[in-house]
């Protein structure tokens, strides 16, 4: 909600548009709420007389520079309204405006309300009728530097990035958002974004990623963000598998003998010993008795709050050994 | 802290009655917030503290936001059906000169949605409801990728309106709201890839083609749309979708509903966060736990870790719960924050149906008017 106390000062040299000289044409209209209203707001006497005078333009039709005005008041108001702003681009699109002008303003406006839908589906309208990309890489980085893990901003900036073909330095931007929080996983999202839509998945690409992550990973070992990530890097192997990574099995055994009990890393270990035994390999290090050990170890140690969920999977892992005795 | 239902109801007649000003914001979607209201009151079992007469001006103020075809409407008037979210645009009968503002006022899918959850909590039988009209409006907003906008009136599209059209056909009754086969597409182009599935010419059915191509989403769960970051909000609006379509367990592997299955799981800290790496937040209980009984493994959480954390965010005084223990009450985390009680089987709530986001009892309501629309 808005804070109502800025609307004061605004107030005391606010003058209504009953009271401006070049509105005296219009009647405004209210709005027709029903006999017995539920949830009403008690509108201030600013906001109905705007969406009055608002209601009375979409009627008459009217498109023209004072209609821009009124539809900034009625947006100001109420930024989610988005037939307002569905209005003014008939507005704009009506008067040929400059649309570099709008473009600052409403980089304004959706600064001052980031998680706003309508203001960010406008940029983008906005944007598709310039054709033009050039203001966007900068504007959603001073975005994403208020909140990195802003989703509009996000969408936005992958929308354009798509669009415009822009992929060129966006790892960049990903590598540095990861060296200021490894935990962003918004970033790491975005990693995958850019590779998937640039070099794609290669061998060579496999490699160098399944050594980044493991790079991050062991710098901060307790971050889903990196191990979904690493996980994610596996679908693209020609198996998809995960024992088919020699590399991943000696970086969870190497972590492992460092002492490191973090739950994302035992989770995987009990994946692998599962994987294997359904693909009938046999692993002395990544058996089922391990798997059977580590769930134990995650329910009563490392990972308490999913202690049910381990004990479902340890049971899971049980019947498939049973199953297997029995067909065998 | 003790969970405090009846102060919660209060909370909820107050937003029926007025919003004070700075509640201006919420102007074009005042329905949703009756809806949180009704909903809320349904789930408290506090219904009966609605008067009859009050119950009565609810739903005539609801109806009065729905768009249905008049004799005289053309072909361009179909997108308009449904429920408005507010009565913003609706304006008195002008009288002398030409109306152009009629365009502009426009169902929004969304509000369609808890517009039918209203009505059917307070007990109607939406016998007043073109279905044919209002499915027919729905439709109307689905797009050729298969995602749905709000409203053809300058909206974004993505799963949040996927979730609202498969909410309201499922209610209706009538899948002629949506191309269910392009919809499901949709859905698993945000989990798995551009060409994982082929439209057949003529046909709605999805086929598998290839297993080898580019997975959208890497650990298992869904964004708003292809390409997004993994939300747990939009993943409830995706499997709950495939679930009203019927098509969620024919979709999904085994291996990708285990994998959905751990991703949900570990979103739980104490509540419930929406994202890997965020905090933990009372709506999330509601989206991220519903989906885990969607999936059939709801029991796995930590329930008195979850229900603890809820209750932090509680307002003891006024009533309401925040997002946050740090942050004010509002409507939207007061009403999921209770949802997600009622996924727990709190004492004092009735249990929701996770699909539908409605109480169990209003969902029985609705079913049984199925029967009777089968056997008209
Ligand atoms: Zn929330």
């Amino acid at each position: 909600m808005t804070d109502s106390s800025s609307d004061c000062t605004y107030e005391e040299e606010y003058v209504f548009y009953k009271n401006r000289p070049h509105w005296k044409d219009v009647t405004p209209v209210p709005q027709d709420d029903g006999p017995n209203p539920v949830v009403a707001i008690a509108y201030t006497e600013q906001f109905r007389e705007i969406y009055d005078y608002f209601r009375a333009i979409l009627r008459s039709g009217e498109k023209s520079e004072r209609v821009l005005e009124l539809t900034n008041d009625a947006a100001q108001l109420n930024p989610a309204n988005y037939t307002v702003w569905q209005y003014r681009r008939e507005v704009l699109s009506h008067l040929k405006s400059n649309l570099s002008d709008e473009l600052n303003y409403i980089g304004e406006t959706i600064s001052e309300h980031p998680k706003n839908y309508q203001v960010w589906h406008h940029r983008r309208v906005i944007v598709e009728w310039l054709k033009d990309p050039s203001k966007e890489m900068e504007f959603t980085n001073v975005i994403l530097a208020q909140d990195s893990k802003n989703y509009h901003a996000w969408q936005h900036r992958q929308w354009v990035v798509a669009t415009f073909k822009l992929y060129d330095l966006e790892l960049e931007f990903v590598n540095d958002l990861l060296l200021k929080d490894v935990r962003n996983n918004s970033a790491w999202n975005q990693r995958y974004f850019v590779i998937i839509h640039t070099s794609g998945f290669t061998p060579n690409v496999i490699k160098n990623e399944l050594e980044y992550t493991a790079g991050k990973i062991r710098e901060v070992v307790n971050n889903e963000s990196a191990w979904n990530y690493l996980r994610g890097i596996i679908c693209h192997t020609e198996s998809g598998n995960i024992t088919s990574e020699e590399f991943i099995m000696k970086f969870c055994e190497d972590l492992y003998g460092t002492g490191c009990r973090c739950p994302y890393l035992l989770a995987l270990i009990v994946d692998i010993c599962e994987e294997l035994f359904e693909l009938g390999a046999s692993d002395e290090i990544f058996s089922m008795q391990r798997a059977l050990q580590v769930c134990d170890d995650l329910a009563l140690e490392h990972d308490k709050i999913r202690k049910e969920y381990w004990k479902f999977i340890s049971r899971r892992i049980n019947q498939a050994l049973l199953h297997r005795t029995t067909a065998a | 802290m003790d969970f405090n239902p009846k102060k919660h109801a209060r909370y909820f007649l107050r937003l029926l009655n007025i919003l004070p000003s700075h509640a201006s914001n919420y102007d074009s979607t005042r329905l949703l917030l009756c809806f949180f209201a009704v909903s809320g009151l349904d789930l408290l079992d506090a219904l009966d503290q609605l008067t009859p007469e009050k119950k009565e001006h609810i739903r005539e103020w609801v109806y009065h936001l729905l768009i249905q075809a008049k004799e005289s409407d053309g072909d361009d008037e179909v997108a308009r059906w449904g429920f408005q979210g507010a009565s913003t645009l609706i304006l008195p009968p002008a009288t002398g000169v030409i109306d152009n503002s009629e365009p502009y006022a426009c169902g929004h899918v969304s509000m369609t949605y808890t517009g039918l959850g209203t009505l059917l909590i307070l007990g109607d039988d939406l016998s007043r409801v073109n279905r044919k009209v209002v499915a027919a409006g729905v439709r109307a907003c689905q797009q050729s990728d298969g995602s749905f906008c709000a409203t053809l009136a300058g909206s974004e599209c993505d799963m949040r309106f996927v979730y609202s059209a498969a909410a309201v056909c499922y209610i209706l009754q009538d899948w002629s709201g949506m191309d269910v086969g392009l919809t499901t597409n949709y859905i698993m182009q945000s989990l798995v890839s551009h060409n994982f599935f082929q439209l057949l010419p003529g046909f709605t059915m999805i086929f598998l083609i290839n297993h080898d191509d580019i997975f959208q989403s890497y650990d298992n769960a869904f964004a708003q749309g292809p390409g997004l970051e993994s939300h747990g909000g939009h993943t409830f609006c995706a499997v709950a979708s495939l679930s009203l379509m019927g098509t969620l367990h024919t979709m999904l592997s085994t291996r990708q509903l285990d994998g959905l299955r751990r991703w949900c799981m570990m979103r739980q800290e104490s509540g419930f966060n929406g994202r890997p790496n965020k905090p933990v937040d009372t709506c999330y209980s509601f989206w991220v736990g519903a989906t885990l009984k969607i999936l059939d493994c709801y029991d796995l959480i930590n329930k008195s870790e979850n229900r603890s954390f809820t209750l932090a965010t509680q307002d003891n005084i006024t009533g309401g719960f925040a997002k946050w223990t740090s942050t004010d009450v509002e409507p939207l985390h007061t009403y999921f924050a209770l949802a997600g009680l009622s996924l727990l089987k709190e004492p004092g709530l009735i249990e929701i149906h996770p699909e539908l986001n409605l109480s169990q009892r209003t969902v029985e309501h609705l079913h049984k008017l199925h029967e009777q629309w089968t056997c008209n």
